[in-house]
């Protein structure tokens, strides 16, 4: 079913990936952990490296729980697929893409 | 030389009936140079059929002099109380200042729907095609304009004295959380007359009002703010009307045509999950934000909507076809963890809102522990006594960073899986090769009914993260939403709280 109207209904997404050029949005979401009331969001390059993105992204959020142990850091998932990480390999070598939800358990 | 008047012989009283009949239906006409199709456009296209307007029945057969006569007194006994209040320094008789905090969360959210609710109705009081329904579509359009000036005027005065009340109306356009309330009305006005009908006049003034206004207005008497209890009974006949609006549009639709029947099943379906929603941050004033609480969200929720609505009104509309909402049932189910879960993202994000926050105390945890005895304790009283640690630390635990929203509802995704509670509830669909997520069942099937239409929401994050909201920081975003030091963050120590103080106990200077 789509919108009922008396013109041609067609406009385009307001948040589509053209207007996050070379970035993407990107939600990680600390499974298990009520002291967040939802995922987070962020605005990354898709080239930046998995590692980088934890340690200038990830950590400095979670940090705000004083429980946060970065070592424990462990079955990330994209979606609900496991998701192999490397730290040394791009978001986008990863297959993460705009708007994907990554999950971790802490 | 003088002029005598004739002297009038006294003019006869129009019974109520025949008057209404004169000063409503008798001034319409048939339009004679152009088709009714050009003069009502907007009537026709979302489906519905209706043969014969005059099938609309006003029960309450208002005329425009009757009306102006009744509000008018209404206005000067709300006023006396207002002036009366203001004169006697009434705002240091509140239960306590982070009372107010529900106030702010009302003329920032609620107020400016009024003001949409007055706009959209004018636009149906030209454009429906019945005489009858035109006009109770003007009184409502007057109703709302009116509440909208009346809440204004009976706010305006907390304004001198406490921080969050100064720019409701621009936040209300720009703040994240004021989106909720924002959306689900652009989403009722951007439809058309008819579902408009069903969205706001049955599913928001008819199904869920005493959910969503009754709470508000019990906890201003419970909490000493005799202004806003005031002005809520000063709404509360024209409350009626429009619940009574709203019962004869649906009634009147379902009687026209049986193929009006579908229709108006799916837009209750869309219209009671978006209000439902919406109602989320009432709850969590309720259980979470009122000194002296009223009742529990959940005792709320059940005798308002499932005693009055699912027991009451749904096995009359039976008889028209119309069944109960869909994903009614997850909205019963969520009764024990609305309030709880919703109150944790405005206590998450009190640091970027026009309001302060608290993590509740052992005694108002304890209340919570004995409203809801099978979940309280096991699901959210751990995480409360955590953020007590915490702050005995001498700490605040803030989200630092931005929440993942629901592209329907646009509250952050936080609800939880039925069958796990401690499972955050994830829904996603693909639309044109782009991923968009939801929070629920209910938002979910909303968005797959329209999907062109919600791929367009302004989702405040994505917008933060576009550079469309002031700048990449948050101190530039928190100046383009108009909020100042003292608006947001944490309730004790505010600005607030040390003038609250500092009236009530004189040796003590403001800061101290």
């Amino acid at each position: 079913m789509s919108v009922k109207a008396l013109y041609d209904y067609e406009f385009p997404s307001m948040d589509r990936a053209k207007l996050f050029g070379e970035d993407l949005l990107v939600y990680v979401h600390w499974e298990g952990n009520p002291i967040f009331c939802s995922a987070v969001c962020f605005r990354v390059p898709k080239t930046m490296r998995f590692g980088e993105f934890v340690t200038s992204f990830v950590v400095p959020w979670a940090e705000s729980d004083p429980d946060f142990d970065h070592e424990a850091m462990k079955h990330w998932r994209i979606f609900d697929e496991p998701l192999d990480v490397a730290d040394d390999k791009s978001l986008a070598d990863l297959g993460i893409g705009h708007k994907a939800l990554l999950t971790f358990a802490g | 030389m003088s002029i005598e008047s004739p002297r009038a012989a006294p003019r006869k009283k129009l019974p109520l009936k025949e008057r209404y009949a004169l000063l409503t239906r008798d001034l319409d006409w048939e339009p004679s140079y152009v088709d009714r199709e050009q003069l009502y456009p907007f009537t026709r296209y979302e489906g519905i059929k209706v043969h014969d307007w005059d099938g609309w029945q006003d029960p309450f057969r208002l005329t425009v002099d009757a009306y102006c006569k009744y509000q008018a007194e209404k206005d000067r006994r709300l006023y006396a109380v207002l002036d009366g209040f203001a004169q006697g320094q009434g705002h240091l008789t509140l239960s306590d200042a982070s009372y107010l905090n529900s106030i702010k969360l009302f003329i920032q959210a609620v107020t400016p729907l009024e003001y949409a609710a007055h706009r959209h109705f004018a636009f149906l009081a030209r454009h429906l095609e019945g005489p009858a329904p035109r006009f109770a579509a003007l009184c409502q359009s007057i109703d709302e304009l009116r509440h909208t000036q009346t809440q204004i005027h009976t706010i305006s005065n907390y304004n001198k004295y406490y921080s969050g009340f100064h720019s409701w109306s621009k936040m209300h356009d720009r703040v994240w959380y004021l989106a909720i309330s924002k959306s689900f009305f652009d989403d009722a006005m951007s439809a058309g007359p008819f579902e408009f009908l069903i969205a706001i006049s049955f599913s928001f003034e008819y199904l869920l009002t005493n959910l969503l206004f009754v709470p508000f207005m019990s906890g201003a008497s419970f909490n000493g703010d005799t202004p806003t209890m005031s002005f809520g009974f000063s709404a509360q006949s024209d409350e009626s009307r429009h619940m009574t609006l709203g019962l004869e549009a649906i009634k009147f639709l379902l009687e026209q045509d049986e193929d009006n029947v579908p229709i108006i099943q799916d837009w209750v379906d869309k219209w009671f999950w978006r209000a439902y929603r919406l109602s989320g941050l009432v709850a969590a004033m309720m259980d979470y934000m009122l000194p002296k609480p009223v009742m529990s969200w959940k005792e709320a929720f059940e005798l308002y909507f499932e005693d009055q609505m699912l027991g009451g009104l749904f096995p009359d509309l039976d008889f028209y076809g119309i069944r109960p909402p869909r994903h009614v049932d997850d909205a019963i189910a969520e009764k024990e963890h609305l309030s709880h879960q919703v109150y944790k993202i405005l206590h998450n994000f009190s640091s970027v809102a026009a309001f302060t926050t608290k993590t509740p105390d052992h005694v108002h945890l304890d209340w919570l522990s004995e409203q809801y005895p099978g979940t309280f304790d096991t699901y959210y009283r751990p995480t409360w006594e955590k953020h007590q640690r915490i702050e005995a630390g001498g700490g605040r635990m803030f989200f630092r960073g931005l929440p993942q929203q629901c592209q329907v509802c646009q509250l952050a995704i936080s609800f939880t899986e039925q069958d796990d509670r401690r499972k955050i509830s994830f829904r996603r669909s693909e639309f044109r090769s782009e991923t968009f997520h939801t929070c629920s069942n209910g938002c979910k099937w909303i968005f797959d009914r329209e999907p062109e239409k919600y791929v367009q929401a302004w989702l405040p994050v994505h917008q933060i993260l576009k550079g469309d909201c002031g700048g990449p920081t948050i101190p530039d975003v928190l100046a383009w939403y108009g909020i100042q030091t003292g608006d947001n963050g944490e309730y004790n120590g505010s600005p607030d709280e040390q003038f609250w103080r500092a009236w009530h106990n004189p040796s003590l200077r403001h800061g101290e």
